[in-house]
């Protein structure tokens, strides 16, 4: 019971910032896409420099409950081939179209609408597609310090610092 | 008239870093495609058990699952209620160009026309979902939570998401809409 309450505080947290932050907006995300209002991917590269420093100070001290998503490489580049097309049309991604939906904006309910029945196709296809791109080239659950048998916060520190100076120093908006 | 959102994509940023800490403190990290399977299986249960349940992906969440309504199921709950009140008690502040269900970058492009927008975007969400549930995750589960855990999988994706999202928006706006 208490973990539905976290998950809902949390849920409320997580909507109110992506309103809030401008993230649940069409022009934003397609400023992003077109490289123009750079808004999005600074947003989002700065809360992975810290998200990433946090979960592995956590990590340190054996609090971080993580869930690392399995690279099986085939499914992973189709699926994000899809995916950043139906980024790009809709303008929305499944988190940001939720909140739009709930600002009452029809874009963001069709969207939701869709990916209901995307969900529901992907489920039906799923015993054809697990055979030919879930199952190939499955390198499990990897993480990059993983691979190179290190302590995470050794790249953990100096990928968070690069994230946040590309976010804080590089990355300018470009208006036409 | 202000332009720019409510609070700048520093602060969002930094406090989107700290929630997803949090959640990963407390539970596990963020996550939001999966859900959209967990609400298609619980509607189908109700309405169609027998096929619900002859699905290998569709019957993890049965009723022996609780219907699969737990910590994720709850967060996407409060996405749309978090969101939803505070669009309510900060609407005046939104900028004029965030609002609406037909942004004028699409309309100058696309014209006035609501079911082609509609039409779209359902297009849209569909192959979103399709995709996240492919490469199993989204823009949050992958990207923000699988980035900041330094997994491998969550790099690919994030690389290959936003290289086809650019080449696919430069294709649609032929780089000539101006952001307004």
């Amino acid at each position: 019971m208490m973990t539905l309450i976290i998950g809902f505080l949390i849920g409320c947290a997580f909507g109110a910032i992506l309103f809030l932050g401008g993230a649940s907006s069409y022009r934003k995300i397609l400023g992003t896409l077109l490289l123009r209002d750079m808004s999005i991917i600074k947003l989002m590269m700065t809360a992975i420099g810290v998200g990433t420093l946090g979960i592995y100070l956590l990590d340190q001290g054996g609090l971080a409950h993580m869930s690392i998503k399995p690279a099986y490489i085939w499914g992973i580049v189709a699926g994000g081939a899809i995916f950043g097309t139906g980024w790009a049309i809709s303008g929305y991604c499944p988190g940001t179209c939720l909140v739009g939906s709930a600002e009452g904006k029809f874009d963001a309910i069709a969207t939701l609408i869709g990916g209901l029945v995307g969900a529901l196709i992907f489920a039906w296809a799923f015993p054809m597609l697990d055979e030919l791109l879930l199952q190939n080239a499955d390198f499990g659950k990897i993480t990059i310090q993983g691979l190179f048998g290190i302590n995470g916060l050794y790249l953990a520190v100096p990928f968070s610092f690069a994230m946040l100076f590309a976010a804080f120093f590089l990355l300018k908006d470009r208006y036409e | 008239m202000n332009d720019n959102p409510i609070i700048s994509w520093k602060i969002a940023g930094v406090a989107l870093g700290l929630l997803l800490t949090l959640a990963t403190y407390l539970v596990s990290p963020l996550g939001v495609s999966t859900q959209f399977v967990v609400t298609d299986a619980i509607v189908l249960h109700k309405v169609a058990p027998a096929v619900a349940e002859s699905n290998t992906y569709l019957a993890k969440y049965g009723v022996e699952q609780d219907w699969g309504v737990g910590y994720g199921w709850m967060l996407i709950f409060g996405m749309i209620v978090g969101g939803g009140v505070t669009a309510l008690i900060f609407r005046d502040k939104q900028p004029e160009g965030d609002k609406g269900s037909m942004p004028a970058m699409w309309t100058a492009k696309f014209g006035p026309s609501e079911g082609k927008r509609y039409a779209a975007s359902f297009f849209g969400g569909l192959l979103l979902l399709f995709g996240a549930r492919l490469a199993g995750g989204c823009t949050s589960g992958h990207m923000i939570s699988g980035i900041s855990q330094l997994a491998v999988s969550s790099m690919i994706f994030g690389v290959v998401t936003f290289a086809v999202a650019i080449l696919v928006a430069k294709l649609i706006y032929n780089n000539q809409v101006k952001i307004s």
